[in-house]
Parts: C-alpha cells; sequence; structure tokens
C-alpha cells in the first residue's frame, strides 16, 4: 500500500485516493515531429528499478495533479510536489540525495 | 538424462530410488557460449530448448539471478488459452497451446496440461459484443472457441450464480481446448531437456553488465564473473528494462505488480477455468483444491513482487458475487508478480539496436500460456537472426511505425 | 416549484452506535476561482458574511457556511431556498473575476452521523486517519466506492455529503456501518 501526501491540499492518505498517471516530466511530442521522437513520447519510458517520478492525481479529494519522487523497489516515497514544472525541483533533488547517494541524478 | 517411464518407476522402487539423479545439472560457467539467455523462466528455458531441438545449438547457457522458474513462471495462474483478437496473437498463442498438448510426452516430464476448457465472462452488452467478434475472428484464425449462452455457462459451471444485480453472466466466450498446466514443471521439464542436451541451467547468477563492442554483444558481466557470447537473448519478463539499460537502449516497456491468491482447499466443485474480465477478476480450481484466483495490477511501476490490498479486496468482492459459495473460504496466501507491459499489451519478440542481441518481452499479465509458443519464435529469431513467421510481426518498431497489435480486450487484466 | 422539491431519501434514519439520518433539503453552491484572489475573498466574505476558510476548514456565519473543497473551489452551504439568492449575489460580486458558481443543491446528498462513535462508524468505510479532523474541517476523499466529503461539524457530529446518484448506496453503507455491536474502537 502506497501512502502519498498531496501537496496541493496537504492530506496524507492511501493510494486508493489518488489516481496514478505514469511517468512525470515527459516532453510531448506531438503531430509533425520525428517518428522516434514520437515514440520516445508516447511508449518508451524509463521503467527504472529505484528513483522514479511519476503523476498522480488526487482523485477522490482536492483534485489536482501532482508529482511524486518515489523508489520502485521500497515503495518509499521521497517526496510529492505541484506538477506545475518541468523538472524535479532542487530541493527534492537534494532530498533524493541524502536518502539514494548512488542516484545518477534527473536526466 | 535417465527416462521416465513406469518401468523405471518399478525398477527404482527395487533400490530405494536411490537411482534417479538429478534433473538438471548446476555447473560452474565457461569462459563463453554460442548463445546466452538471461533468464531462467519458462520462456528463457523454452528458448533454450527450441535452439537445441530445431536448430541444433547446444553450446547455450541459460544464467538466472534466482532460481529456476522463481520469478512470474511460478506466479502465475496457469491459465492457458489462445482465444485472442488480431490475427498475430492468435497465431503464437494457438502455437503455444497446441505445443502444450504432447509438451508431456516430448519432455518426458508430466506437465500437468489440463485442457479443462476456459469461459470468459461476458458481464456487459458490450462485453458480449466484443467476444462475439473474438468468436468470428477465431473461426477465421482456425482457433475453435464457441459462444455459449449464459445456460451453457450455467451447465458448464454450476456454481456460478449468473442472475447476479450488478455483472450478470450474459454468455461467454468458450474455448474447450484451452486449460491449465503445472507452471513449475513447465520449467522443471524443459531445464531438465536442456541440461541433458548438454546445455549449462546457471543459477544465482545474476547479470551486472552487458560488454559491447561495434554494435555487437560481446560478453555478460555476472556475478560468477563475465561469460562471453555470439549471440544474448534476454528473457526476463518484467527486468527486462534494467536488461535493456545496460544493453543501451530502451524498451516501450513498464513493469508493474500483478496479484494472485488461492484459497484453503476443498472438494472439487468447478472443473474449467472462469474470466471475468469485467471485474478483473478469474478463477480456476488447483489439483489440491484450492481455488486459485487471480486479481488486479498496481496503477504504479512496481518492482517490490508484493502489490497493493485493495486489489485483492475488489478481485474477491465482484467474485463473491458472481461466485456466492466461495464467501465462506479463508484465503490461503498471496502474492505478487512483476509483469512487463507493453502500450498495446502484446510481446515483444525482437531484433535489438545491437546486432546479435534479441529480446522477448512484454507479455504482461499472460506470458504463461504463451511459454512454448514463445520460445518456438524466439529461439528461430536468435537461430538465424530474423524472425520466422510467428514472430515477424512482434518487432519492437511497431512502436515506431504504428503497427499495433492491440490486445488490450482479450488481455484486459485478466490473462 | 418548490413545493415539490424533495431531498434524496427524505426521513430516511438509521440507529446504530451512531445515528444515521438524511439532513434534508441543504442549498449548496460551488464557487470556483482563484482562491488567493483578494475579490474572491471579498465577493465571499460580503455575500456570505463568512471569511475565506483555511486549506480543509469551514468558516460559518448566520447567513451560510463555506468549505474549502481545493485550491480553487469552494462550497457554500445555507438554507435551501436561499441558494438562488446567494448564487446571483455572488455573480454579480465576481463579475469582474474569472470565477465560476453554480448551485449544486439538487445534485447531491446530505447525510448527518450523530454521535460520540462517528469517526469510528466512517473509519470502516474512508481510507482517512480520524484523529486528524477536528470539527470544523472538511476532507474530501472515498467512502467505500463513492466519493464523499466529510464536514466534522461538532465534536460528537459529522456530514457526509455525497451525489444524489448515490444517494441510497450511502445511505446503506453508513447504516451498516453504525450497525451496534460493531463498532471498531479505533478512536473512542
Amino acid at each position: 500500500m502506497l501512502i502519498l501526501t498531496c501537496p496541493c491540499c496537504g492530506v496524507t492518505a492511501e493510494e486508493t485516493e489518488f489516481h496514478g498517471g505514469g511517468e512525470a516530466h515527459l516532453k510531448r511530442f506531438g503531430p509533425g515531429s520525428e517518428d522516434a521522437d514520437y515514440e520516445s513520447y508516447m511508449f518508451n519510458r524509463k521503467n527504472p528499478r529505484g528513483v522514479h517520478f511519476e503523476r498522480w492525481r488526487h482523485a477522490y479529494g482536492c483534485g489536482k495533479w501532482f508529482i511524486a519522487a518515489r523508489c520502485t523497489m521500497t515503495l518509499e516515497v521521497f517526496a510529492t510536489y505541484p506538477a506545475q514544472t518541468h523538472e524535479p525541483p532542487a530541493e527534492v533533488v537534494t532530498q533524493i540525495k541524502s536518502k539514494r547517494p548512488d542516484w545518477e541524478g534527473f536526466a | 538424462m535417465k527416462r521416465y517411464s513406469a518401468f523405471a518407476i518399478a525398477r527404482e522402487a527395487f533400490r530405494q530410488h536411490k537411482g534417479w539423479g538429478e534433473a538438471w545439472t548446476s555447473p560452474e560457467p565457461r569462459a563463453s557460449y554460442d548463445v546466452i539467455i538471461v533468464g531462467a523462466g519458462g520462456h528463457g528455458l523454452a528458448t533454450a530448448y527450441y535452439l537445441g531441438k530445431r536448430f541444433g545449438i547446444t553450446n547455450v547457457a541459460i544464467i538466472e539471478k534466482g532460481w529456476l522458474g522463481g520469478g512470474n513462471t511460478g506466479r502465475n495462474t496457469t491459465i492457458i488459452r489462445s482465444n485472442y483478437l488480431q490475427d498475430p496473437s492468435a497465431a503464437l498463442y494457438e502455437k503455444a497451446r497446441s505445443l502444450y498438448e504432447t509438451l508431456s510426452q516430448e519432455l518426458n516430464y508430466n506437465i500437468m496440461f489440463s485442457p479443462r476448457g476456459v469461459m470468459m465472462l461476458a458481464q456487459t452488452e458490450h462485453e458480449k459484443r466484443g467476444y462475439l467478434r473474438t468468436e468470428r475472428a477465431n473461426a477465421l484464425q482456425g482457433v475453435k472457441t464457441r459462444f455459449i449462452g449464459p445456460a451453457e455457462v450455467k451447465r458448464l459451471v454450476p456454481i456460478i450464480n449468473i442472475n447476479g444485480p450488478r455483472y450478470p453472466v450474459l454468455g461467454a466466450l468458450w474455448q474447450d481446448r484451452a486449460g491449465t498446466a503445472r507452471h513449475d514443471a513447465v520449467a522443471w521439464g524443459y531445464a531438465r531437456a536442456c541440461s541433458a542436451m548438454g546445455m549449462h541451467v546457471i543459477e544465482q547468477c545474476a547479470v551486472t553488465g552487458v560488454e559491447s563492442a561495434g554494435g555487437q554483444v560481446t560478453a555478460v558481466n555476472t556475478t560468477k564473473g563475465t561469460i562471453g557470447c555470439k549471440k544474448l537473448g534476454i528473457v526476463v519478463a518484467g527486468h527486462s528494462g534494467a536488461l535493456a539499460d545496460m544493453a543501451g537502449f530502451r524498451l516501450p516497456v513498464e513493469s508493474v505488480a500483478l496479484q494472485a491468491l488461492v484459497s484453503e482447499p476443498i472438494k472439487p466443485c468447478m472443473d474449467v477455468v472462469v474470466m471475468a474480465n469485467t471485474v478483473h477478476g478469474y478463477m480456476s480450481q488447483s489439483d489440491k483444491g484450492e481455488m486459485v484466483i487471480g486479481g488486479g495490477a498496481d496503477q504504479f511501476n512496481n518492482y517490490t513482487q508484493r502489490g497493493s490490498w485493495h486489489h485483492i479486496e475488489e478481485t474477491v468482492r465482484a467474485l463473491v458475487e458472481t461466485f456466492p459459495m466461495i464467501s465462506r473460504l479463508k484465503m490461503l496466501r498471496q502474492w505478487g508478480g512483476i509483469v512487463d507491459m507493453t502500450g498495446d499489451r502484446s510481446p515483444i519478440i525482437s531484433k535489438t539496436p545491437l546486432g546479435n542481441c534479441f529480446i522477448n518481452c512484454g507479455w504482461g499479465t499472460g506470458g504463461f500460456k504463451a511459454t512454448p509458443g514463445s520460445g518456438w519464435a524466439m529461439a528461430e529469431l536468435i537461430a538465424k537472426g530474423e524472425p520466422g513467421p510467428l514472430a515477424a510481426e512482434f518487432a519492437m518498431t511497431r512502436f515506431r511505425e504504428g503497427r499495433f497489435i492491440d490486445e488490450s480486450v482479450a488481455a484486459g487484466v485478466a490473462h | 416549484m418548490s413545493e415539490h422539491l424533495i431531498s434524496a431519501l427524505p426521513e430516511a434514519r438509521a440507529e446504530g452506535f451512531v445515528q444515521i439520518a438524511e439532513a434534508g433539503l441543504q442549498g449548496m453552491i460551488t464557487l470556483r476561482g482563484d482562491l488567493a484572489s483578494a475579490a474572491v475573498a471579498m465577493a465571499v466574505q460580503s455575500v456570505t458574511e463568512c471569511a475565506l476558510p483555511e486549506a480543509r476548514r469551514i468558516t460559518a456565519s448566520g447567513k451560510a457556511s463555506v468549505a474549502w473543497m481545493s485550491p480553487d473551489e469552494l462550497l457554500i452551504l445555507c438554507p435551501h431556498e436561499a441558494a438562488a439568492e446567494i448564487e446571483a449575489a455572488l455573480r454579480t460580486a465576481l463579475s469582474s473575476e474569472f470565477a465560476t458558481v453554480a448551485t449544486v443543491s439538487d445534485a447531491r446528498a446530505v447525510f448527518m452521523v450523530k454521535g460520540a462513535g462517528w469517526r469510528d462508524a466512517l473509519a470502516k468505510l474512508c481510507p482517512v486517519d480520524f484523529s486528524t479532523l477536528a470539527p470544523g474541517d472538511i476532507r474530501r476523499t472515498r467512502a467505500a466506492q463513492v466519493a464523499a466529503a466529510i464536514l466534522v461539524t461538532g465534536p460528537e457530529e459529522a456530514r457526509v455529503i455525497c451525489f444524489r446518484s448515490v444517494a441510497q448506496y450511502m445511505f446503506d453503507l453508513l447504516a451498516q456501518a453504525a450497525s451496534t455491536g460493531s463498532e471498531p474502537a479505533l478512536y473512542s
């Protein structure tokens, strides 16, 4: 069971109040883009063992989207932050590094 | 390899069963092999087996980070069927199903294939239309299935409640030559046959890196040292992304946990497999008497081999409505496996950006049923360097080219 | 028109270790807009006589109460017959703002859960740590399979708001959760 804290309303709840939205910080490639870019945007995923950034929606709560930094091996949640950003905020990166010194960083 | 037979049992009975020997050996790795298969689950072992049997390639190692068949091979709900919608899927899964029919004899190992019949319940009008479409597609593909009405469902499965308030049974897609097999035995049987051909099954040996030069794999680094290879086959299901990362490419795959559970054993009460995709549940009764129940997949990437509890609750709640008699059963155990999901819910049997490296993954929630067919097609791909007719449509380039093999209906959650 | 209006389950009652009762007609208005905007705060204050609530809180006046639903949404509770007037006043006050106002009274159902064990009853249905909730709090969550908003209206009383289409489901859930002898005694 995954427990998340919504950064938009501050509620901490288990995963059934939320809805997962897949890998976060994807760059969109739409009509007119190269096939390889479009494929990568649509299908290819990091799917890492370890630190992972993913989108969640507080579906049964405030209804807002946010992003969770989470470990896929342990379900540990490092941080959650609002979705209006292209990359993890610096303090989130620092937080993850302190817990996962071997992590290569967000790329 | 000692042949198993009634005579062998009689002979061994006279000498305290001391002459059986190991089913497969556990050798130390050689410096290099013609082919290395990463992953000694059903698909990896089947690939090795057909490499030897069909193409005479026996200088093969199958390396496994855990124990043989300890991943999804030992964690699935053992369902075998081939009633898929799209032609490439039906061909592949029907090949697998037909190989299962004679696999015990071929491997000289009882895999307990039980063609008891699989029915997929239609519990909404939408689902009914979907299955009628699949029935017609199957007729064209030469896969024998039949859409049956609620009365026929009730006759085949007396314990079912066809008049449930939320999920009435409107009919079912019925495949009478589908069924189940003993999942461990499939891996053990293939391992024994591979070992008998002189292949090396190397357990407790994790791959830590892939060495390549000039676009070709040269060796794999493992916890038992570096092992050279002329060709590499990656058959590691949920961990495909990690292996692909070592080999330097990315896959259209995401790994999630899928759960299953079994009840305490009870007397025989249901002799077919019933799948209810609307409610994300499926159930069969094992030879031990346990009700084997498959549940839903998590909605997030996960490598923990355990799933979230609420899926069990949801699955059981829905199944209790369809099978009221199971409401008093106790759950005996519950477990999760890591499944590799592709965008179109169809597998990948494919060449990779590395010339002599091949990948077999993306079986998602339903790889067990395909084990022999998957190995058959993958062996051909590795041996010839080009896919045969079964694998051709399953190249990973299909995502770039938009040639999806959309099986989200057939696969649903329940496989 | 008004004399024909009825709430979702009039007079629905259940008695257990807590009492469950449908609250009858309740005026409800949804306001969506930028809650950080001074104009929105002013409009809410002037029309409802309530201060803009903090996150996950409810403010009240003699006229209405205002519940915080999300960073850009408020739910205004008032007498059923007053809703149209309050809606119109809010619309006027917010005419120059990027905001929407809609009366949703008849799209929802409200249940009262009364008794010292209200937390225990709701804890059976919702994935919520009820020890974190105090009077004046609102918590949006799910109850079994449907969305619910829980308004803590007193030390021994809460209200549950759900969509009207699932009112019977919600009532049955609450009634069963309240069954005498089934107290989980997590909080009492």
